[in-house]
């Protein structure tokens, strides 16, 4: 269960809740609060009032290192720019978050060969990021955001760098995700791109303007046969 | 372990950046090189400056006729030192084991049979054999006897034998100096060539009074050498001496002396010339290329982490905590300079190799440059990582992330 209570100046009176397997868009124009709502619910801020409970912990009183700890065993992270650690391989940069996990999984190497696979880069382990192209790089971002099987995976404008083709291949995996009961949370300022989630959550000036259930959720798959050419892999 | 993880993430972020790695070494490596060539060629001198010692007696004093600083040969024209000076030293300095005057003669004509040497002669006592530990290897040495009858005889050194007498026993055949003929009592043992270039082994020695009276008529004496019984007073004995000399001679300072004293510390000071303070200023400047070379790697650091602010916000968001930051970046510069420290020895110790192969310079290699680096590099890379990690470590992840 992921849900909480933020209450700052720049996010006022916003209370909401997200449950386990949902797949929830954030969205809202430039200043309107999404950067500082994303980074508190991500555990990389605290608010200067107000609760946050991730998980039945409260985040609000949590030190510098027990947020760390919480980010790494909790939250997988995909961020616009994709942040991957160049000279590095795709398995190796899948395994980053392991580095700082205590205990560290023995079979670290087998889990991340399963994490690139499932974003269907089987083959494409020991590449390096600039052998990728965009989308391959975001999928190893996600792959890499599901190495610690997080609570929850919090994308902030995943497609944002990408072209139409290969943000249509990154929303497939999320559904995909989805389906096998992942919490999402993406954070977009796109409402194409917040279509494809079952819920959205529109902010203005830093409240929620808007809460509502998708009643057709766009299919990215669907979507990508549409545009012909090559299937998403797998 | 999480720590070996993580300090494995640091060594793989050096050999990724293999120049900028270069430029973090340099320093080090310079510094640590230098001293440790330093280090071995002053180690080097010193053990050349202890041998000269050894060579000279550790307990041995030269009281030398003549003024000024330098070494033999003495001055041949000052003819105040005495036997009776040598009488006096005897009765009146304490703590003395041996005083053996010598009457000296460098370049006198050696013959036998028509052959002739160049030799270094030398009128002594038959304490001269103890004073200088230097026997006759066959034959008989001067006695107490041949110095109260003037007895016509001589010892010679293997040079001398070699030249004169070839393969023939010289025992009991004549040479004459100055047309004196003197009978070969003995063969000094091979004392072979000084640090100088000097033969060592072109003596001969006469008993002192007949060096004097017969031989080359003076009544003065080249040096007289002393034996104290214990080196630690040395200094002291040395003072004593030299006032016992100023009252006979009536040399009162800033008059100068017509002798000197040469005791192994002024060898020492002689082998060692400027060497000391010529090897303490390079040492200085290693330190301060070690020193210039950790600011070097403060600012290499300190520009990678301004570069790398997006590796670190997202170290940090994916779960990395502040020490794990500070431990990755300490990693690094600790391995940057160990290796140099590693990278320093190995050319220095090289450089000792090929000094050692192409010129006479002392240089005597030993652990101790090698455990001064390790201490130097681990400082060096302590004090100058620990800023830049700091400065990671402090950066806001939703800022470097941006």
């Amino acid at each position: 269960m992921v849900g909480g209570t933020v209450s700052t100046p720049v996010l006022k009176g916003i209370s909401f809740r997200i449950d386990k397997g949902e797949y929830v868009a954030i969205m809202g124009t430039s200043g309107t609060g999404k950067s500082t709502l994303m980074n508190i619910l991500g555990c990389l801020d605290r608010p200067t009032a107000g609760h946050y409970r991730l998980d039945d912990t409260e985040v609000v009183t949590l030190d510098d290192e027990a947020l760390s700890l919480l980010r790494n065993r909790k939250i997988g992270f995909v961020f616009q720019q994709f942040n991957l650690l160049d000279r590095t391989t795709a398995l190796k940069n899948v395994m980053l978050p392991l580095i700082y996990a205590d205990p560290y999984p023995a079979d670290a190497q087998e889990r991340a060969e399963r994490a690139l696979t499932s974003v269907g880069l089987a083959d494409r382990m020991h590449y390096k990021p600039s052998e990728l192209s965009g989308g391959q790089q975001q999928r190893v971002a996600i792959a890499r955001a599901l190495i610690n099987d997080p609570e929850m995976i919090l994308a902030d404008e995943p497609t944002g760098n990408l072209d139409r083709r290969s943000g249509l291949e990154v929303l497939a995996v999320f559904q995909r995700l989805h389906g096998q009961g992942r919490t999402i949370l993406l954070v977009t300022h796109d409402s194409a791109v917040a279509e494809h989630a079952d819920r959205i959550v529109v902010l203005k000036d830093g409240s929620i303007a808007e809460d509502q259930k998708v009643e057709r959720p766009h299919d990215a798959e669907a979507e990508l046969r549409e545009m012909g050419g090559k299937e998403v892999a797998p | 372990m999480k720590i070996l993880r993580i300090a494995a993430e640091g060594a793989s972020a050096l050999t990724a950046h293999k120049l900028r790695s270069f430029f973090m070494m340099a320093g080090t490596v310079v510094g640590i090189a230098a001293l440790t060539v330093i280090m071995a060629i002053g180690k080097g001198t010193e053990k050349k400056v202890m041998k000269r010692m050894e060579n000279f007696g550790p307990r041995a004093i030269m009281l030398i006729a003549g003024g000024g600083k330098d070494l033999p040969p003495p001055d041949m024209t000052v003819t105040t030192l005495k036997l009776e000076d040598a009488e006096a030293l005897r009765r009146e300095i304490d703590g003395i084991e041996i005083v053996s005057p010598m009457a000296w003669s460098f370049q006198m004509g050696v013959h036998r049979e028509g052959k002739q040497y160049q030799a270094v002669v030398w009128g002594v006592e038959p304490s001269w054999h103890d004073a200088w530990n230097w026997y006759a290897r066959t034959g008989e040495g001067i006695a107490s006897g041949d110095v109260a009858t003037l007895t016509r005889a001589c010892v010679i050194g293997e040079t001398i034998r070699r030249e004169l007498f070839g393969d023939a026993d010289p025992i009991g055949e004549h040479v004459y100096i100055n047309n004196v003929r003197l009978t070969v009592k003995g063969v000094l043992e091979r004392r072979g060539v000084s640090p100088m270039g000097g033969d060592f082994d072109n003596r001969v020695v006469l008993p002192i009074t007949t060096a004097m009276r017969r031989v080359m008529n003076i009544d003065h004496v080249g040096a007289i050498r002393i034996i104290v019984t214990n080196p630690s007073r040395l200094h002291e004995r040395t003072e004593a001496i030299r006032a016992l000399l100023h009252e006979r001679h009536h040399i009162t300072p800033p008059e100068e002396d017509d002798f000197r004293l040469v005791t192994p510390l002024v060898i020492a000071d002689l082998a060692r010339g400027t060497s000391w303070t010529l090897s303490l200023l390079l040492m200085a400047l290693a330190a301060l290329c070690l020193v210039v070379g950790g600011v070097v790697l403060m600012n290499i650091l300190l520009i990678s982490v301004s570069e790398r602010k997006r590796e670190i916000g997202l170290r940090r968001a994916v779960g990395a905590t502040r020490r794990d930051i500070v431990a990755q970046f300490l990693t690094e510069s600790l391995a940057v300079t160990f290796v140099g420290m590693l990278t320093g020895c190995v050319l220095g110790v090289g450089v000792c190799l090929i000094l050692r192969r192409l010129t006479p310079m002392p240089v005597v290699l030993s652990w101790e440059p090698v455990a001064l680096g390790l201490a130097f590099a681990l400082l060096v890379g302590t004090c100058f990582g620990v800023q830049p990690a700091r400065k990671a470590a402090r950066l806001n992840p939703v800022e470097a992330l941006r």
